[in-house]
């Protein structure tokens, strides 16, 4: 089974719209327009503000957030390197930022179902002068910058649509709000709001749909597709301190599946655990909440958490595909892509922040320039990718572009070629490895797949829980008469069914006498299902998570 | 002579239930504080109220009736004034009740006391001859403990909390004929509430049904059951039911529907899914009906009943009816 | 029609309650704070006062740390004209205290009502409207779910215990707002870009120490375990019993 057999197509239609289509209620005017209010839509905002300031001439900014509040959104492991964010705020010393702490001890595992191997740190993931934060209170602080720059941060909007002229980006539109389940609106209803903009910047975070809109709009190609990985995370307060962070591989994983695991003290007795799997694995019936809670069993972990209480739950996607799968250009007449939603993470040092902050300030230098010199075409704004290509952001996902490629054919292959790409510096099999889409990836159904079936959920005991109650920890209290924000394919089978009730960490897919229901309410906007499953689409402005420390 | 005030509360002439709590409450106060203080249950009224000749069975050594012609129905700022003058005449604590009314009087009272107010009280203890009290904030998710050194000192005692306890006392009855007019914001009536338009995030009672019910039809009983309670009660839904279509989505508990912390919760013919349980799990005393004596609702449970609940349930309606008589 | 709106910043409803290392307040370490849902409710009544009326003010007043400017911002964004913020270090857990800083500053402001919400979801003091009123010596309805407004006469509807009181008073007067009484607006993104060019007026004030001292801030008691009373309707009479007097709930 391939998942791409059964997935609607990206609604063009209703996410780009021609300039002064009708439906909108306010209307307003800005020189530059964000969507997205993380670390790239934020760092763009700061210091396009300070440029203007400099040059004597406050431009208005906008930055649309989807989020009831900044952070909200936001998940990431994280250790972050503090390398942008110097940049950005040359004034302030890195004791100034919002990180926990830095790096002193990290290990990793290799795991057995009972027991775990220390491996050397391979040189990619060695995180000395790097740092333990909340990306939730990286953003926070980040925005609190912009506003006193000037910064208009309007939470609880989402943007639904690119606006167009030609082929120019116009601005875009927000997502109404107040409608029933059947799409009339309330008492409360909100009409959507066109803002237009001399440029869009799309900071939309993993999988945007408007990033991935303009490209199909545009055609602009990338040499492989985009590839995801689905990482669930949880934040326990623990009995036990710990005092490094901690990387696996191997087990609960099975060995078709590219991934691992994470875990973080953001303080002693407060720990960040994830797991992270690609999404083009290979058992229909792989379940990555389940994987976590399995994880959690094992004596490395167990002996933290057990006795602790889980604090938050979350989830969130990755774009993987690292350097052959970034577009072709990132930039066009009138708009910008930053951060996650044009693919700059690089995977094997499990970084993606300072890139989304630099890519942020580049960008605001491009655009700065491109309106100077008066109307911001794709030819000026250009500039934004030429800065990029020629900074550290290209040249490190660069030197790796063909490490997360390797493991398609599964961990110990891939982890062999892995590891002489490492010591070659990138040399040995340099050339590109082609990748399929993750929908592309053949599905085999539980039991075809000799001794690879997934095992079930562990059972509450002490340290498991459902999805839903992880729905719960995550704060996602989304009104639940809301329009479903999902679109499903058509015939759906069983299998398919089944197929999504594992792939969905929140909950949202079930299978009920063989049919697929759709709790729309659940979702946690980590948009796995939008990579495999039916698609994502805006919805209400605040809905979904409130993550807090992610 | 140090006096405790006990402020009561009588509705259409008969009094509330509340005020033997609150006499009972105070009573805990004038003891703790020693020294032979005496209370004086204070009602305010029209004429003499039924049942006023009671409190002193919980511990009034006075119970003082304040008629005004105005008094008839609450008079906030006539009470108010009335309550004042009579706790200037020597009182060192007044106690009111957080109900309705209580919650309103009890500001103004303070007020004109130009002291403060430990609202909400759910426990006194007299230390070191301080008078202490805990309230709850944050939505019960923590307890303040509060000094109060107001002369006097001023609480309201969340209803239900102080069981009435019998502790005989004089109880002498006395009527005052007051000349204090009723004020400025009148009760022009009162009006029974809509049947069926409590909100179950709102209601003090919340009974709520699963798939366990066997189909729409069924939540008669429940209804039947709220009923009993005498409009406190409102009738929630399992998202299972809600989904299926048998009850409205505004009366789903839950994680996506509403979060609802009653003082008591009964879960009837569900099986007690996280996600529901995530909505509920937060109401002070949880009952579960439930066949399935392995059911997750009864892990969250503080009383659980097995068995067939349309057995179950008339038994609870009729005996519930015999309570309240 | 001139009307003043008392708000609160507050720790959001989903917090996870946890006492600070002083031992008796909220350690708000990851904590979201908003403008208190009641007040929103009486933001929201003054904004349609105001619009019915066709012209008037609407102030809207906070008291707390300058933290709250941020909640005052809300509320202008909702659409009320300026604000005020008594700056405080803390908020005193005695709302009379509170209440004579508000009275002072509305003292004299010719409003022709008050509004605020019926209690705040942090402390559940329920208390500063009416004493504000008493202060001011303005007539006043609490908690009221459903208002009417003709000629200068105020008729409230207020919830009490299975019933609804109809109160009327003469305005001037101090409203204390319920659910019910209306359905807040979200800000809209005019009103976000407006509302940070709308006065907001920091004035700081020093208070007195109150009749009410926070000793301690507790965890509430755990639960207890639960039991199973019995089998079938023959449980029910211990089960009516266990209920009204070990639970006392009924």
């Amino acid at each position: 089974m391939k998942p791409s057999q059964y997935q609607a197509p990206l609604p063009l239609d209703r996410l780009i719209l021609k300039t002064g289509t009708e439906g909108a209620g306010d209307t307003m005017e800005l020189d530059v327009c964000i969507v997205g209010g993380g670390p790239a839509g934020l760092a763009c905002a700061i210091e396009l503000a300070r440029l203007g300031k400099a040059d004597g001439n406050d431009l208005n900014i906008g930055v649309l957030e989807k989020a009831e509040a900044l952070g909200e959104h936001n998940l990431s492991g994280a250790v972050v390197n503090p390398r942008a964010l110097r940049e950005l705020f040359p004034d302030l010393k890195d004791s100034d930022f919002p990180f926990r702490r830095p790096v002193e001890k990290e290990a990793v595992y290799l795991l057995t179902s009972g027991s775990q191997i220390r491996l050397p740190t391979p040189p990619t993931m060695q995180n000395h002068g790097n740092y333990i934060a909340s990306i939730c209170e990286l953003v926070r602080w980040l925005g609190a910058k912009a506003e006193a720059l000037g910064v208009n941060v309007f939470t609880g909007f989402p943007a639904a649509s690119l606006l167009v002229d030609g082929d120019r980006v116009a601005g875009v539109r927000t997502q109404a709000a107040g409608l029933d389940r059947a799409g009339k609106p309330t008492s409360s209803y909100s009409a959507p709001n066109d803002l237009t903009a001399k440029v869009t910047a799309l900071a939309e975070g993993t999988r945007g749909t408007l990033s991935q809109a303009y490209l199909r709009w545009q055609g602009v190609p990338s040499e492989n597709p985009q590839i995801f990985a689905l990482g669930v995370k949880e934040i326990w307060e623990t009995k036990k301190p710990l005092d490094q962070i901690i990387h696996t591989l191997g087990w609960p994983l099975p060995t078709d599946a590219f991934g691992g695991s994470f875990c973080y003290p953001l303080e002693p007795n407060l720990v960040a655990l994830g797991i992270v799997v690609g999404l083009d694995y290979g058992d229909a019936a792989l379940d990555i909440h389940v994987l976590l809670q399995r994880l959690k069993l094992h004596p490395l972990f167990r002996q933290y958490l057990e006795g602790g209480e889980l604090v938050e739950w979350g989830a969130k996607t990755i774009p993987e595909g690292g350097f052959y799968a970034l577009p072709a250009r990132r930039s066009g007449d009138g708009v910008v892509m930053l951060g996650d939603a044009a693919g700059f993470v690089d995977v094997p040092s499990l970084k993606g922040i300072h890139y989304a902050l630099q890519s942020g300030i580049y960008a605001a230098r491009a655009i700065f320039q491109a309106l100077k010199a008066g109307e911001p075409t794709g030819e000026r704004l250009a500039e934004y990718d030429r800065m990029v290509d020629g900074s550290y952001i290209v040249k490190d996902m660069k030197k790796t572009r063909n490490m997360r490629l390797a493991f398609k054919d599964g961990f110990y292959v891939g982890g062999v070629k892995a590891g002489l790409m490492t010591l070659t510096g990138g040399m040995l099999f340099g050339g590109k490895i082609d990748m399929h889409s993750d929908a592309d990836a053949e599905r085999l159904t539980p039991g075809v797949l000799k001794g690879q079936v997934s095992p079930g959920f562990p059972g509450s005991g002490t340290t498991g829980i459902s999805k839903v109650d992880g729905v719960f920890k995550s704060g996602n209290s989304t009104r639940d008469t809301i329009p479903s924000h999902l679109i499903v394919g058509n015939d759906i089978t069983r299998e398919v069914a089944d197929f999504y009730s594992h792939m969905c960490p929140a909950g949202v897919y079930e299978q009920v006498d063989g049919q697929l229901r759709v709790n729309a309410p659940n979702c946690v906007d980590c948009k796995a299902t939008d990579v495999l499953g039916p698609r994502w689409t805006p919805r209400e402005g605040g809905s979904g998570p409130k993550y807090k420390r992610m | 002579m140090t006096t405790v005030l006990a402020v009561c509360e009588q509705r259409d002439g008969a009094l509330r239930k509340v005020s033997s709590e609150v006499v009972t409450g105070a009573r805990r106060i004038a003891d703790a504080l020693g020294g032979g203080a005496e209370v004086e249950a204070l009602v305010l009224g029209s004429g003499p109220a039924s049942g006023a000749d009671q409190l002193g069975t919980f511990g009034a050594d006075r119970v003082v009736t304040l008629t005004a012609a105005g008094f008839g129905t609450y008079a906030p700022e006539g009470y108010a004034r009335a309550v004042v003058d009579r706790a200037k005449a020597g009182a060192v604590v007044v106690v009111c009740a957080a109900s309705a009314q209580g919650k309103d009087l009890a500001p103004r009272i303070a007020a004109k006391l130009a002291t403060g107010l430990a609202a909400d009280v759910t426990d006194v203890v007299v230390e070191g001859g301080a008078l202490m009290a805990i309230r709850p904030v944050y939505a019960g998710k923590a307890l303040l403990k509060v000094k109060l050194t107001g002369k006097p000192a001023v609480l309201s005692l969340r209803p239900n909390v102080f069981t009435p306890v019998p502790r005989p006392k004089a109880g002498a009855a006395q009527t005052v004929a007051v000349t204090i007019p009723a004020g400025r914001v009148t009760v022009k009536g009162i009006k029974a509430a809509e049947a069926g338009a409590l909100d179950v995030a709102e209601a003090p009672i919340v009974i709520s049904g699963g798939r366990g019910l066997k189909e729409p039809a069924n939540f008669k009983i429940l209804e039947d059951l709220a009923h009993a309670f005498g409009g406190r009660a409102a009738v929630g839904a399992s998202r299972a039911v809600v989904d299926a279509g048998w009850r409205p989505h505004a009366d789903q508990v839950g994680q996506t529907g509403k979060t609802v912390s009653p003082t008591l919760y009964i879960a009837i013919g569900i099986s007690g899914a996280i996600q529901h349980l995530a909505g509920m799990r937060t109401s002070k005393v949880i009952v579960a009906i439930n066949k399935d004596k392995d059911a997750p609702i009864f892990k969250v449970a503080d009383y659980g009943v097995v068995g067939d609940l349309f057995e179950i349930v008339p038994a609870l309606i009729s005996e519930i009816g015999k309570l309240r008589g | 029609m001139k009307i003043a709106v008392c708000i609160k910043r507050v720790a959001d409803s989903e917090t996870r309650v946890k006492t600070a290392g002083d031992g008796k307040s909220l350690d708000d370490a990851g904590v979201k704070f908003i403008l208190n849902p009641y007040d929103e409710f009486a933001v929201e009544e003054a904004l349609q006062r105001k619009e019915k009326a066709g012209a008037g003010e609407v102030v809207v007043l906070a008291l707390g740390g300058a933290a709250a400017q941020e909640t005052i911002r809300t509320a202008l964004a909702m659409g009320a004209d300026r604000g005020i913020l008594l700056q405080t270090d803390t908020v005193p857990a005695d709302g009379f205290v509170t209440a004579q800083a508000i009275a002072a500053e509305l003292k004299g402001g010719g409003w022709d009502l008050v509004l605020f919400g019926k209690m705040a979801i942090d402390d559940y003091n329920s208390q500063v409207g009416p004493m504000v009123a008493e202060l001011l010596d303005l007539p006043c309805v609490t908690a009221v779910a459903h208002l009417t407004i003709e000629g200068g006469t105020a008729t409230a509807e207020r919830e009490i215990e299975g019933a609804v009181e109809v109160v009327q008073c003469s305005l001037p007067a101090v409203i204390t707002a319920d659910k019910g009484i209306n359905e807040p607006r979200y800000p809209a993104l005019k009103g976000i870009m407006a509302a940070k060019k709308k006065p907001l007026e920091v004035k700081p004030v020093s208070l007195s120490g109150g009749a009410i001292e926070v000793l301690a801030m507790l965890p509430p008691p755990a639960r207890k375990e639960g039991k199973i009373v019995g089998e079938g309707a023959a449980a029910i009479p211990a089960l009516v019993k266990l209920l009204r007097e070990e639970a006392k709930v009924l």
